[in-house]
């Protein structure tokens, strides 16, 4: 596969291969109450045979929109205002719907984002495979399942045949994608679109897809363009790469040079902000170590069966209730970054909620020299001195309550400030997570996701606490977005000394931020080590595989780094 | 405000409301005559001048007798859901907050009563406590309330596990805060719709009740009690079955249309 | 469908029967005055009085009339005997039963058959003028109490000279077929109004929802033709709610019924129930009561096992 460094070559009759997809100057708006919204505008982008071209950018970038209008599949308030996208020199714009019909699936194809909900729950994988070869290929229902099975085989399921007759609730979820990726894949179509095909994946799922779709691409030539907003990883998988902003492609060419010698601002800042393990972000540790909080022997039992259940049905009691978290030994330092990684379902977040006394648990947790049993022995003054941040800011905001109130209630609950001294503190902290003064008066949902949470972390630094817990905070939010609050958690903690167990999925970013990393997995810390060890020899093969898997970019030089700041 | 009135829905169910709620506080003042005023010459006549919406068989004003039936129609609605949903809501958030065995048993209890269609359990509240009026409304109070229990008890629980009454939970609030700031605010809006709606089904068993000679008792100008006086002359008069007929189902319509309305308005994930 | 998810449905629906057992027994047991008074008149001898009392166990505590009561039915499928009519209230509720069934099912197979499609043509059609006029029908639909509607059929469609049905009565279909077809007509259209009206509503709403997901888009995105979309993709998975949505209307069906049978004096349990409130007829009111009860609970679990057979989710939840 050649890597071009020319300029694209414009599709003239002369040219003797069409590019696979050629986008020219292509524009397109939406019509709302408030006028038209431009999603993108003067859109040039061409894939040529065999080539995967990324587009990267984030929320609300219109890199969506962009696959909805390749595959001509536009909501009715969609309008477009000029430009061409051509499939392999035809121009698609001219298409009827029931033209188009018959190039979806067949000559182009896409992979979704979530596998989960883009099957159909309560039709057969096989059927989901077969109908689309019976479609275009007009193959019988032996031959189709036929096909299908060897499809399915391709993409890595070990079992394929079984896999036909199973519904969807019954894969897993990367069991899933795999299914989306063979259906995709099945009538050898000239263009595949992939819409950010991994972001709903566990981060070795995730890895196992991503090499899938380079196996892939080397065995069918296929074109493709990969959608996402993960810079790091799209540098792994696409030989060009568009960076798309507000409805602009502001930089597009070979992945090296982007990623290298950014030449826009916001490919900069981009670069900028994705986390790099290599550059430390967080506060000195912690001399000496003194310990805060000590979990000796902590687990959680979710669903566990009732006597009545045990009397009744012995056998479904022993699978009723499954370990949330077993046997969890873990300390944590007054004043240190704590990061807990893992994967879903890991019991990383039941950590949290036993932490905040919100999970019953087993075992003793010791919180600085005071011993507690049980949930209901964690009394006010534990509860004042750990805080809890949590994944969406959407839903730990009450949405009928001021953002005020909302910071004013632990300064009232816990008397951190005398009555009249309140609205003035407010004032304070809000400066501190840098929001303005009079976001006061405002509503949750009359803020961005970002600035919800920094209003969340207000809150947790108003009880002024020992301990602060952080579920995910940086998941639901942009990575520019994600960086500036990791950023702002870090300063709070160089001023107020407050420790911090940091639970996340992302590797690289931990990296960054913490002092101690550990590693949860299948409810069991089954590692513990100092950022520093990360690639020591001596790490858990579990730990070993998660490093391996989270795509550090690379191609993101420290020089690039510098050369922004 | 602007936003809601942009659907259909919600204009004709608040015309329609209005119009309903304009004749229960006014009609019996705006009615042109009597509504017990017979008029032997003019009976069981269609609309006309005189009489717009024609006379029943005593030649009774048509219109007249609507009017000053509105009040007791519409009150018979609103106060029996109240009732209803004021009950069925203390014990619907009190089995949501406690959870636990308390709840269970009052689900069980309620799936038990749910199990009685609720007009046949307004039947036999009424047998118990004798037909009229205030008994038809206290039955009607006392069939809605496992519902509305249920629909709070489902409010609160989807509330209940929402994260910012978890954080309330893990600063360490009390259980009244709880309840109070966070959890009912919240849960409001699906009491609130549902009531709208229940008041139209009110308004109907009041009615039927009317009709079967359960509910409101003669000279009563009560919309379904009306409908069934007029029974007997029907083929010769349409009209006095009709227009009592035709209120019933506006109120009731307007109602509805008012309660899915402020559904779609309150809840984001509806509108479209 | 496992087998613990039967055994637990039928758990909850004996449990549900129990308390329904307890409910109807409170409310006829709390009905005023005594109720041999009322049966016998007021100027009963006293002797007479007891007498009667002692047959009805009112002589009892209250236990002891529940045990009587609910035992005779365990045991015996004794439901004891009716106060007015003379007869085992099993062999009067036993024949109501059955008139009721043949109305309540041609409503009920009327409706499926004709709101299904009618509330999914809705969902297609979107914001067109047939949305409208569905939407609209619906919406009347539910603010028609029946005994309006049925007092406008008659009025249209039974006038005693031009009338193209009869106004009232029943012919059973075994002696007549045509005669029974023509009495059911009118009970059966006020009857399924209301419940077409609800469920095309809703079939159109859940559709609508199946509609918009990501597994209705990736089908259309796989170029496979509307047709078979909708009615491989997006119909199969509207069913199992649309099926939830008529189990629970089952419960207003059988309110309506009663409504219905009395205005077009169709001999079933709502009729009975009618005349047995107005004359305390105790045994047959409570027998009634909790028939309808169980048809209720049976239907819903009749319908969770249509759902968990439609729907693959729920087979092995």
């Amino acid at each position: 596969m050649t890597v071009s460094l020319a300029p694209a070559p414009t599709d003239a009759a002369s040219s003797k291969e069409k590019p696979a997809l050629a986008i020219r100057n292509y524009s397109l708006s939406y019509k709302t109450d408030s006028g038209l919204v431009t999603a993108l505008k003067n859109i040039d982008l061409t894939i040529k045979k065999g080539q995967t071209i990324g587009l990267v950018g984030e929320s609300g970038s219109g890199k969506s929109s962009m696959a909805w209008s390749v595959m001509r599949y536009l909501p009715p308030n969609a309008v477009e205002t000029g430009g061409a996208i051509r499939l392999a020199g035809e121009e698609l714009l001219d298409y009827t719907q029931r033209q188009m019909l018959d190039i979806r699936g067949s000559r182009m194809a896409m992979v979704f984002q979530d596998p989960s909900t883009s099957l159909n729950p309560t039709m057969r994988i096989g059927e989901q495979i077969a109908e689309t070869l019976m479609r275009h290929r007009g193959l019988s229902k032996i031959e189709a399942f036929a096909y299908a099975e060897a499809a399915l085989a391709r993409t890595g399921i070990t079992r394929p045949k079984e896999m036909l007759t199973r519904y969807p609730h019954e894969a897993s979820g990367g069991e899933k994608q795999r299914v989306v990726i063979a259906t995709a894949f099945a009538c050898e179509p000239e263009l595949i679109i992939f819409d950010e095909p991994t972001t709903a994946l566990d981060i070795l799922t995730a890895r196992q897809i991503l090499d899938l779709f380079n196996q892939l691409r080397e065995e069918t030539n296929v074109s493709a363009l990969y959608i996402s907003h993960d810079l790091g990883l799209v540098s792994r998988v696409v030989d060009e790469v568009s960076v798309l902003h507000h409805g602009v492609i502001v930089e597009s060419g070979p992945v090296d040079e982007v990623f290298r010698r950014p030449k826009a601002d916001y490919t900069r800042q981009l670069i900028g902000a994705v986390p790099n393990p290599d550059r430390w972000l967080g506060v000195d540790a912690p001399n000496p170590p003194k310990t805060l909080v000590k979990l000796d022997a902590i687990g959680v039992q979710y669903g566990a069966p009732s006597k009545f259940q045990k009397m009744f049905w012995p056998d479904d009691a022993e699978k009723a209730g499954y370990w949330g978290a077993k046997d969890v030994n873990l300390t944590v330092r007054k004043g240190e970054l704590l990061g807990v990684v893992g994967e879903s379902g890991s019991g990383k977040s039941t950590i949290a909620k036993v932490l905040a006394g919100l999970q019953d648990f087993h075992g003793k947790l010791e919180f600085d020299g005071q011993s507690i049993t049980s949930r209901k022995g964690i009394d006010k003054s534990y509860r004042r001195r750990v805080q809890l941040v949590f994944q969406h800011p959407d839903a730990s905001l009450n949405p009928r309550q001021k953002i005020g109130t909302i910071i004013a209630r632990p300064l009232k609950l816990y008397g951190v400030v005398p009555r009249e001294k309140v609205s003035a503190r407010v004032a304070e902290l809000l400066e501190m997570v840098r929001l303005p003064a009079d976001f006061a008066h405002r509503y949750p949902h009359q803020l961005s996701g970002g600035q919800k949470q920094r209003v969340a972390i207000a809150r947790a630094f108003a009880a002024e606490p020992d301990l602060v817990i952080c579920d995910e905070v940086t998941a639901a939010l942009d990575v520019s977005v994600q960086a500036a609050v990791a950023e702002l958690l870090v300063k709070l903690q160089k001023d107020t000394g407050t420790a911090c167990v940091f639970i996340t999925h992302d590797l690289n970013l931990i990296r960054q931020l913490a002092h101690r990393i550990a590693v949860m997995h299948h409810g069991k810390l089954v590692d513990l080590f100092d950022r520093d060890d990360a690639r020591s020899p001596a790490r858990d093969a579990y730990t070993k595989a998660l490093l391996d898997a989270v795509p550090v970019p690379e191609t993101l030089a420290p020089e690039t780094i510098t050369t922004e700041a | 405000m602007r936003k809601f009135f942009s659907s259909p829905t919600a204009v004709v169910g608040t015309t329609l409301l209005t119009i309903v709620l304009f004749a229960a506080l006014f009609g019996p003042l705006i009615a042109p005559f009597d509504p017990q005023e017979f008029h032997p010459v003019a009976r069981l006549q269609g609309p006309s001048a005189t009489y717009w919406l024609g006379t029943d068989q005593f030649g009774r004003d048509l219109l007249s007798r609507i009017l000053n039936g509105a009040p007791a129609t519409v009150s018979f609605g609103l106060f029996s859901t109240a009732i209803g949903v004021g009950v069925g809501s203390v014990i619907g958030v009190i089995a949501g907050v406690s959870g636990g065995w308390v709840d269970s048993t009052i689900m069980r209890i309620l799936d038990g009563l749910l199990a009685v269609p609720d007009l046949l359990f307004t039947l036999l509240i009424v047998t118990v406590l004798g037909g009229g009026m205030e008994h038809a409304l206290l039955a009607v109070a006392v069939a809605f309330t496992p519902g509305m229990a249920r629909i709070a008890r489902s409010a609160v629980l989807s509330v209940r596990t929402r994260d910012y009454v978890r954080a309330a939970v893990a600063r360490g609030e009390s259980g009244f805060y709880i309840v109070t700031c966070e959890v009912l605010p919240n849960a409001l809006s699906p009491i609130v719709v549902e009531s709208t709606i229940r008041v139209s089904f009110a308004i109907m068993i009041g009615a039927t009740l009317g009709f079967l000679g359960l509910g409101a008792q003669p000279p009563s100008t009560e919309w379904g009690l009306m409908v069934s006086e007029a029974r007997q002359f029907m083929f010769r008069n349409p009209w006095c079955v009709a227009i009592p007929g035709m209120s019933i189902a506006m109120a009731a319509l307007g109602f509805n249309l008012f309660g899915d309305a402020l559904r779609d308005a309150l809840d984001p994930r509806r509108s479209h | 469908m496992t087998r613990g998810y039967l055994i637990r449905r039928l758990l909850a629906i004996l449990l549900v029967l129990v308390i329904v057992t307890f409910a109807v027994f409170a409310i006829t047991a709390i009905l005023p005055g005594n109720a041999a008074i009322m049966i016998l008149g007021e100027y009963a001898t006293p002797d007479a009085v007891a007498a009667l009392q002692r047959q009805l166990h009112l002589d009892q505590p209250w236990y002891m009339q529940y045990y009587s009561w609910v035992s005779g039915i365990l045991l015996h499928g004794d439901f004891g005997m009716s106060l007015r009519l003379s007869l085992p209230v099993s062999q009067v509720v036993g024949e109501a039963f059955l008139n009721s069934a043949l109305l309540a099912v041609t409503a009920l197979v009327a409706v499926t058959i004709i709101a299904i499609p009618l509330g999914a043509l809705a969902a297609l059609k979107r914001g067109t003028a047939v949305d409208l006029a569905i939407g609209l029908f619906s919406y009347l639909g539910t603010a028609l109490p029946e005994f309006v509607t049925a007092t406008l059929l008659l009025v249209f469609l039974a006038a005693p000279n031009s009338g193209l049905f009869p106004a009232g009565g029943f012919v059973a279909p075994w002696d007549d077929m045509v005669g029974f077809a023509s009495h059911i007509v009118l009970p059966a259209v006020t009857l399924g109004l209301i419940l077409l009206a609800h469920v095309s509503r809703q079939v159109r709403s859940e559709m609508s929802e199946v509609l918009a997901s990501d597994y209705i888009r990736a089908a259309r995105l796989k170029g496979l033709t509307e047709r078979r979309v909708i009615r491989r993709h997006a119909l199969p998975n509207s069913l199992a709610p649309a099926v939830a949505v008529i189990s629970l209307d089952i419960g207003y069906l059988l309110g309506g019924i009663i409504v219905v049978e009395e205005i077009f004096a169709w001999p079933g349990l709502g009729r009975l129930l009618m005349y047995a409130l107005e004359n305390r007829d105790l045994p047959v009111i409570q027998a009634v009561t909790l028939l309808l009860a169980t048809v209720y609970a049976v239907s819903n679990l009749i319908s969770d096992i249509v759902i968990a057979l439609l729907d693959p989710r729920v087979r092995y939840a």
